[in-house]
């Protein structure tokens, strides 16, 4: 068993009063090689189940286990790809991939073999000597990918990567990703707060809710891949996952 | 190209104006000459041509005030970063030595003048010390807010890639913090080249361009003091020009990170 989280309840200090649970009393546990979507409204807690995992942040009560160790902090075999990319943006595409490189003590030679080949993986090897700011919205985003592929982590943690950019570049980096994972798999936490990104990507969707339930379904998805995102299964789907995400009071 | 060239030079044509008013009313109604523009700037070649004011060349006045300048800099410049970095990441330090940086950074630098002198005694070191007491609040109190202001999620990045302690010191916040470092660099090297003007003038090692000017007062050689006004301003400009910009160029502006006003 890969992530477990065991009656994890989660609050933060507002000074030094305590505010209503973001997580409440919630446990799940994600197996090993899982692609787990995380489906819900804004302000339900996704972003911090998801930086309890990364270590983060540390629950309130409760514990939170990665292989049966409980987590400490953040570290490589998790590797988290944020909403906004995140590169460092004092260097370039490549010098952002070998920085985790760097960090592991790996010989200057592997380094760049090893950079380069996720560069090329995600398609940004044309680009390693360009900075961050000079890059689109997809192209820092396939950059935070190889920077966490390079990791070579046991679990990858997404939170909305792909939410910021237009319709058409996160369909093609939907599909990127999924051959990545197929290629390789592991596991992986996917948050997204879209209907059809979860029933198109996921093995298993979790749809979350506002605290005290903090879980309100947790269904998994069958279908075959590659999947069609027309086809009428994946209409079921997203119908079946509307149902339960409009039960929910909206969280604004 | 031109046009920029010539707008460029608008201020200082400006400013030679004013002065040359300012000059012209002096001397007619208060009847003491006023060295002009052109007056000093005579004057100017002449000391560039190696006249000597106050016993030595205008050259080794020059030379010693920018020695005391910069080894006072330095030091403020290092201990002020290595502060701010700390005192940044890590919040203790923060809370415990805030104030006294605060309260240091109110102190006028010629207030230094009888702490210097009482531990040092007249002369260079006191200098030296009273340049870096200067230029040292701003420097640290900008890369302190510069490293708070730091993005978290750069934080947790490196850590998630398994940063240590030094690796986000100096790999992650001393970059992250690089526009407001330079902006603290920027400013405690321009309060540490008044003070140091103003320091000579008093605790004086008998050179230095603030040297030469109490000195031309007391000569009432005004032409030279207005020159030696004059070089202490070309080398800030020259600073400017030739440091800070091409620093900002080649960091802030390179990374499109923002600059700081």
């Amino acid at each position: 068993m890969m992530i477990r989280l065991e009656n994890v309840s989660k609050w933060y200090l507002n000074n030094g009063k305590r505010s209503e649970p973001v997580l409440y009393d919630l446990s799940l546990t994600i197996p090993d090689r899982q692609f787990a979507c995380i489906l819900g409204p804004s302000g339900c807690g996704k972003t911090t189940l998801l930086n309890l995992v990364a270590g983060f942040i540390t629950p309130s009560r409760g514990h939170v286990f990665f292989d049966d160790k409980r987590i400490e902090g953040p570290g490589p075999e998790r590797g988290v790809v944020f909403q906004d990319a995140n590169l460092f943006p004092w260097l370039t595409v490549r010098k952002n991939v070998e920085f985790a490189l760097r960090l592991r003590g790996v010989d200057h030679n592997t380094m760049r073999d090893t950079a380069g080949k996720y560069l090329d993986l995600v398609g940004m090897a044309s680009y390693e000597d360009a900075f961050p700011h000079t890059l689109s919205g997809g192209m820092r985003q396939r950059t935070a990918i190889s920077r966490v592929l390079a990791l070579e982590p046991k679990a990858l943690l997404m939170d909305e990567p792909f939410s910021s950019l237009d319709a058409n570049a996160r369909e093609h980096l939907q599909d990127e990703l999924l051959k990545i994972w197929q290629h390789r798999q592991r596991t992986l936490i996917y948050i997204t707060h879209s209907v059809e990104e979860a029933a198109y990507l996921a093995d298993r969707v979790i749809v979350m809710g506002p605290s005290p339930q903090s879980i309100r379904r947790d269904m998994l998805v069958q279908s075959a891949r590659p999947r069609k995102r027309s086809s009428e299964e994946m209409r079921n789907i997203t119908a079946t996952l509307r149902v339960a995400l409009d039960s929910l009071p909206c969280c604004v | 190209m031109i046009r920029s060239v010539i707008r460029s030079f608008i201020p200082i044509f400006i400013f030679l104006v004013v002065w040359q008013l300012v000059a012209f009313m002096v001397s007619a109604f208060r009847g003491v000459p006023f060295p002009t523009p052109w007056a000093t700037f005579m004057k100017l070649t002449a000391l560039l041509g190696g006249q000597t004011l106050s016993d030595h060349t205008l050259y080794r006045h020059l030379a010693d005030s920018i020695v005391r300048w910069l080894a006072g800099f330095v030091m403020a410049a290092i201990a002020g970063v290595v502060y701010g970095l700390f005192a940044g990441w890590w919040h203790p330090l923060e809370s415990a030595t805030y104030s006294i940086i605060h309260i240091l950074q109110l102190i006028p630098g010629l207030a230094w003048i009888p702490v210097a002198i009482l531990i040092f005694g007249i002369g260079e070191t006191a200098t030296v010390f009273m340049i870096t007491m200067t230029a040292f609040p701003p420097v640290a109190i900008n890369v302190l807010n510069g490293v708070k202001r730091l993005d978290t999620t750069f934080v947790r990045a490196a850590q998630m890639m398994g940063a240590g302690q030094m690796t986000m010191l100096f790999r992650v916040l001393l970059p992250g913090a690089m526009p407001s470092i330079i902006s603290g660099l920027r400013i405690g090297l321009g309060s540490g080249w008044r003070v140091l003007v103003a320091a000579e003038m008093i605790v004086g090692a008998g050179t230095g361009l603030g040297y030469s000017i109490i000195q031309a007062r007391w000569t009432l050689d005004y032409a030279s003091a207005f020159a030696c006004l004059c070089v202490i301003c070309v080398i800030g400009l020259l600073i400017e020009h030739l440091v800070f910009n091409p620093l900002e160029k080649r960091t802030v502006e390179r990374w499109s990170l923002q600059r700081e006003e």
